[in-house]
């Protein structure tokens, strides 16, 4: 049994009853929490940026940097402990934006939308989304029971 | 006594800054500086001694071999990542005790305040065309106004976080209605206090709000500014304030810079950071 912790830019998955996936400070990022109930096989991915091509080279070496390419590799990593894409549960937190929020910090808002074009594209139902506003999240999802917690700065656990 | 009565007469316990910094780079500015003399002017100063040979390791100052003596620090950090050396290991010492009115870990305000100095530079390549070891150290100071702010805000939270809530003021409004003072003005008191230059005091009293200084000429301000925004919203030390600061609109115009030039920032910061563990881990 133990913590995953999930760092920027970073995927982490499991099929260990222990275990448990966590991810901190979300703030503008977004972390996407994928859990199939019957094969009891969870993954997080804690993405920074909506699109890859802002920089090829680095969503080659780093994938899970990028919503577009970080979403996909969340998927086919749950797949490899058997993971079927019609079971699975798909939650997603974060994607806070700094007050007033004009033409450049738009980071939090273009982060959302990318990921809603990508499951929308995909016929992915998004279950469970506790995104914008402008607080820092962290997420924990347990694998025995599928069931993910967030946390909003300063405030209390609460199940999504 | 007032609140910010309290506030202001405790800057005068904190212990002075150390020179070294300022005096190393006083040496430096002879044409002719001897690595001895500056390695004794460092070595003077045990706590910047401990830090600066796991400083001078870090893959961040890039060293090609194991520096093992302040002599070498000296020689193979060269002039600029000397300074910062020695500023990041002199400041690191305020940090220890974290800000923790403000976050749950004490390490939180020391990790916020050297992602905000790395991404400084990286700001500065872009807007200027080179890096600033005076911006540096700014941006490394920025938010030093916390570390006495923390435990007023605690007391205060309650109001405070309401007041954000309720009116969509920003956090650092908030903390000025309720305490009386912000954390960036009282920072840039304590940088006053410790006798820094001008320019460093202005970039921490007005980090949240270049827009309200002045001196529109100005830059330094407006790049810790920038710095501090993309690593709150990367989530680079988040606390009871979160993302509640306010953007200046017209940061984009005034530096031509485009939206894409500010996640571009943001992945050279996350290799920057990863280059740099050494200097997070010295508190």
């Amino acid at each position: 049994m133990s913590d995953l912790i999930v760092g920027i830019s970073d995927i982490k998955v499991s099929n260990n009853a222990g275990d448990v996936i966590i991810t901190y400070a979300l703030g503008s990022c977004i972390g996407i929490v994928v859990f199939d109930p019957i094969a009891k096989v969870g993954g997080m991915l804690h993405y920074m940026l909506p699109e890859s091509t802002l920089d090829q080279n680095k969503a080659r070496e780093n994938p899970e940097m990028f919503a577009d390419t970080g979403i996909p590799l969340l998927f086919k990593s749950c797949y490899k402990l058997g993971a079927d894409k019609k079971r699975m549960i798909v939650k997603a937190a974060g994607g806070a934006s700094i007050l007033d929020d004009t033409n450049f910090f738009r980071i939090g808002q273009k982060n959302i939308m990318a990921m809603r074009k990508i499951f929308w594209k995909n016929n992915v139902m998004i279950d469970e989304e506790d995104t914008g506003l402008n607080y820092n999240r962290t997420i924990r999802l347990e694998i025995s029971t599928g069931k993910v917690f967030v946390r909003s700065s300063g405030g209390e656990m609460k199940e999504l | 006594m007032k609140i910010v009565e309290r506030i202001l007469k405790s800057i005068n316990t904190i212990p002075a800054f150390p020179a070294t910094g300022n005096k190393v780079a006083q040496l430096l500015t002879k044409p002719d500086y001897s690595v001895n003399e500056v390695a004794n002017v460092i070595k003077f100063d045990p706590s910047i001694t401990a830090n600066i040979l796991k400083m001078a390791n870090s893959a961040y100052f890039g060293p090609r071999h194991k520096i093992s003596s302040i002599n070498d620090a000296v020689v193979y950090l060269g002039q600029k990542n000397l300074l910062r050396a020695i500023q990041t290991a002199g400041i690191s010492k305020y940090y220890k005790k974290g800000a923790l009115g403000y976050f749950d870990k004490v390490t939180d305000l020391w990790e916020h305040s050297v992602a905000v100095a790395l991404m400084s530079q990286i700001i500065s390549q872009k807007i200027t065309g080179q890096e600033n070891t005076t911006l540096y150290t700014a941006a490394l100071l920025h938010d030093v106004g916390k570390i006495i702010m923390g435990e007023f805000v605690r007391d205060s939270l309650a109001k405070i976080s309401g007041l954000v809530a309720t009116q969509n003021i920003s956090f650092l409004d908030a903390e000025e209605i309720v305490i009386g003072i912000n954390h960036a003005e009282l920072g840039g008191k304590i940088a006053a206090y410790w006798k820094f230059p001008a320019e460093i005091i202005d970039a921490i009293s007005f980090h949240h709000r270049p827009d309200l200084l002045e001196k529109e000429e100005k830059i330094m301000p407006w790049i810790v500014y920038i710095a501090d925004q993309a690593c709150i919203m990367l989530g680079f030390g988040g606390g009871v304030d979160g993302l509640s600061y306010r953007a200046v609109g017209q940061v984009l115009k005034k530096f031509n810079l485009r939206m894409k030039d500010l996640e571009m920032s943001m992945v050279l910061l996350s290799d920057d950071l990863s280059r740099a563990k050494e200097l997070i881990s010295i508190i």
